[in-house]
């Protein structure tokens, strides 16, 4: 049975209704906007009256990595996939954490601190750790969106590190919840219908924190090697056991391409995919479970130092059946991509060259010409096939896999 | 500009030279602190970091080297390098910003209907 509910929405705090309604039709989404004092500030501003129906009820996705990790770039080439830009919303306040585009939000599992800045720093806490997040509210807010309710959501204000007043949040079709214990509290975890987790070397950290942090005023080599160092011990104990919960991880390693290379240019990505997770397929090289080496240059393709190496096979992670794809070096020419997006399968892609498609597109982005990019936008796509077969399968229709 | 072409040229010719005795791998990669001249490049070419949040990092890192110089170990320690962390992740956000947007697309964005922001079809 359907359940639909009209919400009115003048500003973010307007008391809103909520009113069960089986008229509907499945699938039946109205949306009035009047924008006739645009020109207003926001608070008499957009007045929204929207009627969305449960079928669409979300399905959620989680994101763990430490801060720092590309955990936005990431969210960009995910709703990239989805088709649209993921924009702050509209007339609210502009240090909002949340991101929206048509089909998905993301919110900031920041938002969820219960201790402000001002507070941790009082109690000696950082951040990662449990005690300074309020897990009781996280777990309720995602769990009503989840049910095609709309919440309040707190928000975290990274410049000022007080938590502003909350902003409304209505149920999208894909919501997804980045920061860094998504996957923390067992109540959270269990309404993920899939995890992601980013899994950065400390290699890797450290030279990414160097090129993010270097020319900013007052920090040097040893600031940010200090920021690392004394975030490590909490970092380990609460942020990494969360890999184990996850149905993908991305590992991001130094190269073994140069010997010693530590400049952190050249990255060696490896892909883990848990096996046996409803309605995920893992991406294969030529063989489904088989081990497999393969460099791809050579007399049909031709690559330019250091090379480019992939890899492919079932291994287990934290005692749990998976299949891994590595891949190490980066992609200098358009040519190499399709060569390799061409030998891989189960992309879950919708045309041949998706992969490559979306990576072209954003070129810009950092790791679009390694594995980092290559995989992220991998994992959007299965999130997209996640989320059509879960849709098909409510629907009643047979779960078909998009499969190229 | 003199001394820079002449460091440039000699560099080259030192990176093609070394190139022609040792194998491939020895090259370029083996430049001294190869990431900061990178960034510091990258830092021309991009936005510079709004001066509020800005201070906010400087000061954060006197803060955590204050808050450190007693016991490394301590909570308090480690909650005055996570502000650092927090602010540097945030005036990088900020960069990222000012990098995307464009003051009248942002602006028409929010104000469509205004004069400013009319397109019009021949």
């Amino acid at each position: 049975m359907a359940f639909c509910s009209p919400h009115t929405t003048t500003s973010l705090h307007s008391p809103r209704t909520t009113i069960p309604n089986s008229g509907f039709r499945q699938n039946q989404v109205i949306l009035f906007t009047t924008r006739s004092s645009r020109r207003s500030n926001t608070r008499n501003g957009a007045r929204t009256f929207q009627v969305s129906c449960a079928v669409d009820k979300p399905i959620v996705i989680g994101l763990a990595a430490d801060s720092g990790c590309g955990k936005s770039t990431f969210m960009r080439r995910l709703t990239s996939v989805f088709g649209g830009a993921a924009e702050p919303p509209r007339g609210g306040n502009p240090d909002s954490n949340t991101l929206i585009s048509d089909t998905t939000t993301v919110i900031c599992l920041d938002d969820y601190h219960s201790l402000d800045r001002t507070g941790r720093k009082e109690k000696g806490v950082t951040a990662l750790d449990p005690k300074a997040n309020d897990f009781d509210l996280m777990y309720e807010q995602v769990k009503a969106i989840k049910e095609g309710k709309a919440i309040e959501k707190p928000i975290y204000n990274h410049v000022t590190g007080l938590l502003d007043p909350a902003e409304l949040i209505q149920p999208p079709k894909i919501f997804v919840i980045e920061g860094l214990h998504p996957m923390y509290d067992e109540r959270v975890r269990d309404l993920l219908d899939f995890s992601i987790y980013l899994d950065i070397s400390n290699e890797v950290k450290f030279a990414w924190k160097i090129q993010r942090d270097m020319a900013e005023r007052g920090h040097s080599l040893e600031s940010i090697k200090a920021s690392i160092e004394a975030r490590k011990p909490d970092f380990d104990a609460f942020i990494d056991p969360q890999k184990q919960y996850a149905d993908a991880v991305i590992e991001v390693l130094p190269t073994q391409l140069i010997p010693d290379d530590n400049e952190g240019k050249v990255l060696r990505v490896k892909l883990i995919m848990k096996e046996g997770v409803k309605f995920f397929n893992p991406v294969y090289l030529f063989d489904e479970g088989s081990t497999i080496n393969w460099i791809p240059c050579g007399r049909k393709l031709t690559c330019s130092y250091p090379g480019i190496k992939f890899s492919y096979g079932p291994d287990t992670y934290f005692g749990q059946e998976v299949s891994v794809l590595e891949m190490d070096g980066q992609f200098d020419r358009l040519d190499e991509l399709i060569y390799v997006e061409s030998h891989l399968s189960n992309l879950s892609s919708k045309f041949y060259g998706e992969v490559t498609q979306q990576m072209l597109k954003h070129a810009d982005f950092p790791g679009s010409n390694n594995g980092t990019g290559l995989f992220q936008t991998i994992v959007g796509l299965k999130i997209r096939d996640l989320y059509e077969q879960i849709i098909a399968e409510r629907v009643g229709a047979p779960a078909q896999a998009a499969k190229v | 500009m003199a001394s820079a072409l002449t460091n440039v040229s000699l560099s080259t010719f030192a990176a093609a030279a070394r190139g022609d005795v040792l194998a491939r791998p020895q090259g370029p990669a083996r430049v001294t602190f190869p990431m900061v001249s990178r960034v510091v490049a990258c830092r021309a070419g991009g936005p510079a970091t709004p001066p509020g949040i800005s201070d906010k990092v400087s000061e954060s890192i006197k803060d955590a080297q204050e808050a450190c110089s007693d016991d490394s170990a301590s909570g308090e320690c480690a909650a005055a390098w996570d502000e650092v962390e927090e602010l540097s992740a945030a005036a990088s956000h900020a960069r990222d910003k000012l990098k995307d947007s464009d003051p009248l697309e942002n602006y028409c964005k929010e104000n469509p209907e205004t004069d400013e922001c009319r397109t019009y079809d021949s």
